[in-house]
């Protein structure tokens, strides 16, 4: 394997590994807040319970989360100097930079939040300081976010003077805040992101409550199951919704990555939709055709009535086309969650109890993670999508990349010590939600008994 | 006119504000190595809810070390690469080590004690590379700029490099028994003390060919202060005060900072060459005073819950 090669899989496997401890941070932060909303309301135990554990599982979440992102915005200068020689010369630092403050906002409030509860005796302090985390953990996403848009839609610099010349000029240091593709890339990845995290944690509710034998924790995973499962159903919708918007506003900037995704080979009117196939001579055959399904989709989205087609686009510039694939089967993946997640809004319309229904509670089991597959996927999706490019049309990814070989040893140990973080990780949050000896003194403190 | 390299010295101040926050836990892992009994309650109400915060530091000191020095980004990427990648690790070992720590109850071989082992001895070693990287920046100790390369047997070769890490260890070991407040120790205490101000100014002294800044005399009169209050009994309490103490020991690391400027690397690079300047600068000072403005007010939010002292039982247990 080349340097350039270890620098592309060392990263992917880090920020893979890292979405996921993302994805259910936020979304646990998400049900705390519910939580203390519920309980401020109605002051029941089982609230006051469940956030005295999820806090818990936050802290550790938290502080791997924390490690791994660190370890990926090292590793940004570490293996790609480059790309970041780049962001630091134009105005996409900023974005970085204020993302340290939403960082800050969620640690510092986080530890008032955890360690010094009853601080503050404002009623509302708790729900505020919880939706103050979760503002903090969604502006990081959310600026962490805008640095990819500005990835893929580059701009605050004389991008044509930096292609002849390799220096930058122009500057203009607000701009990637608003880059072309950034609101529509923001929205997807926060709402997919939420999405991917309620589902995992939907999918071990359902699983413990049905293995749980002791009736104090099955009322307490019972109220889980429904808060999660009410959460999925709106954050698929809002995925949905997104996603959609996504697509029109590469059609509009990204037209190759557009043309890879959809396997367009030659651009048309009247273009089918292509699900799935067979890569044949580097060309899509076979698969599922629904014609004209694309052009219609785009026109009514956009306006564009000639889609375009990879035969536009110089080959070396062209993606990996297996990107094809994958972005069939996250689009059908999640047409599938959706499915069932609109079986279970109708269950709920129809005031059914859905704890009743083992069948049901096995499905979320499994729906949980295949949405966490269909979110890497979407991941692999969208990065591999862009390949060759880092920044899309200015800086290849061999440009950027580190050709130091130091860096190989502790690659190699770094991906291994994730394998083992992980799963460990997962473990430690199912061990402190059940260790739970000094809860009663906490319930007692917010003015609760059992 | 006076020109000041606003962000050199910003960055700086982060930078001193982190180490002299890394360092209070570096303290407290020494101390847990030691005496895990004895020194659990003091050091564990102290870094427990704080190692989150230090953490935020180090990554706010990264990004505008970002910011500040985009030239410099490829060479060091290249020349650290190996000891950047080691302290990763070394990260995410300490940040979940002690996050599982936090809330194990004993079952099986692993129990709260091993974790927080496992946790002070990964801050240790994070310490040491964190040191070995500085060195090399301070006096290029082992590097070799121009071909973006780092040879370990070049930095061992040269002593300043080891002297700058033994008498930062020394220091460390001094502070200790003060941040931690252990009186017991505090004769030891100004005994390591002074022998670390002595082997780091010696040190400072190798990586500059013998020619030092009297400034140095701040740092140092700085660090001794520290070990000789705490022994006189009516002002122990203040200079043992976590807040005092991270103040003080943060300026004193901020006045070393004609360390590395106007040049780095030992004498080889000019700084003011390599820092970011125009409207990328301008950009940064706003972003500074709007970001400083919240994390001011957080940390007055924190201040405050800290002085009202309403700790959650649960959450430190000695």
């Amino acid at each position: 394997m080349s340097v350039e090669t270890f620098d592309r899989a060392l990263f992917a496997f880090t920020i893979g590994s890292h979405i996921i401890i993302v994805s259910v941070s936020i979304s646990i932060i998400l049900f705390i807040t519910i939580l203390e909303g519920l309980f401020l309301f109605r002051r029941e135990h089982r609230y006051s319970e469940l956030i005295y554990r999820l806090k818990r599982v936050f802290v550790i979440s938290f502080g791997v989360g924390t490690a791994s992102g660190i370890v990926m915005a090292v590793e940004l200068v570490n293996l790609f100097p480059g790309f970041m020689t780049l962001v630091s010369e134009t105005g996409a630092i900023n974005l970085f930079y204020a993302e340290v403050f939403a960082f800050f906002l969620e640690t510092i409030v986080l530890v008032v939040y955890v360690y010094f509860e009853g601080a503050y005796k404002w009623k509302y302090s708790n729900l505020v300081f919880s939706s103050l985390i979760l503002l903090g953990t969604l502006l990081s996403a959310v600026f962490i976010t805008l640095v990819n848009a500005w990835m893929n839609t580059p701009n605050g610099f004389n991008i044509s003077v930096y292609e002849a010349t390799g220096k930058v000029t122009g500057v203009s240091p607000w701009a990637p805040f608003l880059t072309s593709s950034g609101f529509s890339e923001v929205v997807h990845v926060t709402t997919t992101t939420v999405f991917a995290g309620v589902m995992v944690w939907c999918a071990y509710f359902s699983y413990k409550y049905l293995r749980e034998r002791d009736s104090a924790n099955k009322i307490l995973y019972g109220v889980m199951v429904k808060i999660t499962s009410i959460s999925s159903i709106v954050a698929i919708i809002l995925a949905g919704v997104t996603g959609s918007g996504e697509m029109s506003t590469l059609l509009s900037n990204q037209q190759l990555k557009y043309a890879a995704l959809d396997a367009n080979y030659f651009p048309g009117t009247n273009v089918p939709e292509r699900l799935f196939g067979s890569l044949v001579n580097g060309l899509f055959v076979g698969g599922i055709q629904i014609p004209g399904l694309q052009s219609l989709l785009a026109t009514v989205e956009t306006g564009i009535k000639v889609l375009p087609g990879l035969s536009q686009f110089p080959s070396a510039d062209w993606p990996p086309l297996w990107v094809h694939t994958t972005f069939d089967i996250m689009v059908t993946g999640g047409l599938l969650l959706g499915l069932f997640l609109f079986i279970l809004f109708i269950l709920f319309l129809t005031k059914r109890n859905l704890l009743k229904y083992r069948w049901l509670l096995w499905t979320q089991v499994a729906a949980g993670l295949s949405a966490l597959v269909v979110y890497e996927i979407g991941w692999v999706t969208d990065e591999v999508g862009r390949q060759p490019w880092i920044v899309y049309n200015v800086m290849t990814v061999s440009k950027a990349a580190n050709y130091s070989s130091g860096q190989l040893a502790p690659g190699y140990f770094i991906i291994a010590f994730y394998l083992v973080l992980i799963p460990a990780t997962f473990y430690f949050y199912d061990r402190i939600f059940h260790t739970i000896p000094e809860s009663s003194l906490h319930n007692r403190k917010r003015g609760v008994e059992h | 006119m006076l020109n000041i390299n606003f962000l050199f010295y910003a960055n700086f101040a982060i930078f001193s504000i982190f180490a002299a926050m890394i360092l209070t836990e570096l303290m407290g892992s020494i101390l847990l190595l030691l005496n895990w009994k004895k020194y659990r309650g003091p050091v564990l109400e102290y870094v427990v809810p704080v190692w989150e915060i230090t953490g935020t530091f180090g990554a706010f000191w990264v990004v505008t070390a970002d910011f500040a020095y985009p030239p410099i980004l490829i060479p060091v990427a290249s020349i650290f690469s190996f000891a950047i990648m080691v302290f990763l690790i070394l990260f995410v070992a300490r940040n979940s080590t002690i996050s599982f720590a936090e809330f194990i109850r004993k079952r099986g071989w692993l129990d709260e004690r091993k974790l927080y082992v496992g946790y002070a001895l990964s801050s240790i070693f994070l310490g040491l590379v964190l040191l070995v990287i500085l060195s090399g920046i301070i006096g290029g100790n082992g590097v070799n700029l121009s071909a973006f390369r780092f040879s370990s047997l070049n930095w061992l070769y040269l002593p300043s490099g080891y002297l700058f890490i033994v008498g930062a260890l020394l220091l460390i070991v001094g502070f200790a028994p003060v941040f931690y407040r252990v009186p017991s120790l505090s004769k030891l205490s100004l005994l390591f003390v002074a022998f670390g101000i002595i082997v780091s100014t010696l040190s400072f002294a190798m990586f500059r060919n013998w020619t030092l800044s009297p400034y140095v005399l701040v740092s140092d009169v700085i660090a001794i202060l520290i070990p000789v209050l705490y022994n006189v009994n009516n002002v122990a309490a203040i200079v043992s005060n976590k807040i005092v103490f991270i103040s003080l020991l943060s300026v004193d690391i901020f006045s070393l900072n004609f360390m590395v400027y106007p040049t780095a690397f030992g004498g080889v690079l000019r700084v003011d060459s390599i820092t970011n300047t125009g409207l990328l600068e301008s950009s940064f000072i706003v972003l500074t005073v709007v970001g400083s403005i919240i994390v001011v007010a957080l940390i007055a939010l924190y201040a405050i819950a800290v002085a009202r002292k309403v700790k959650e039982p649960s959450s430190i247990r000695f």
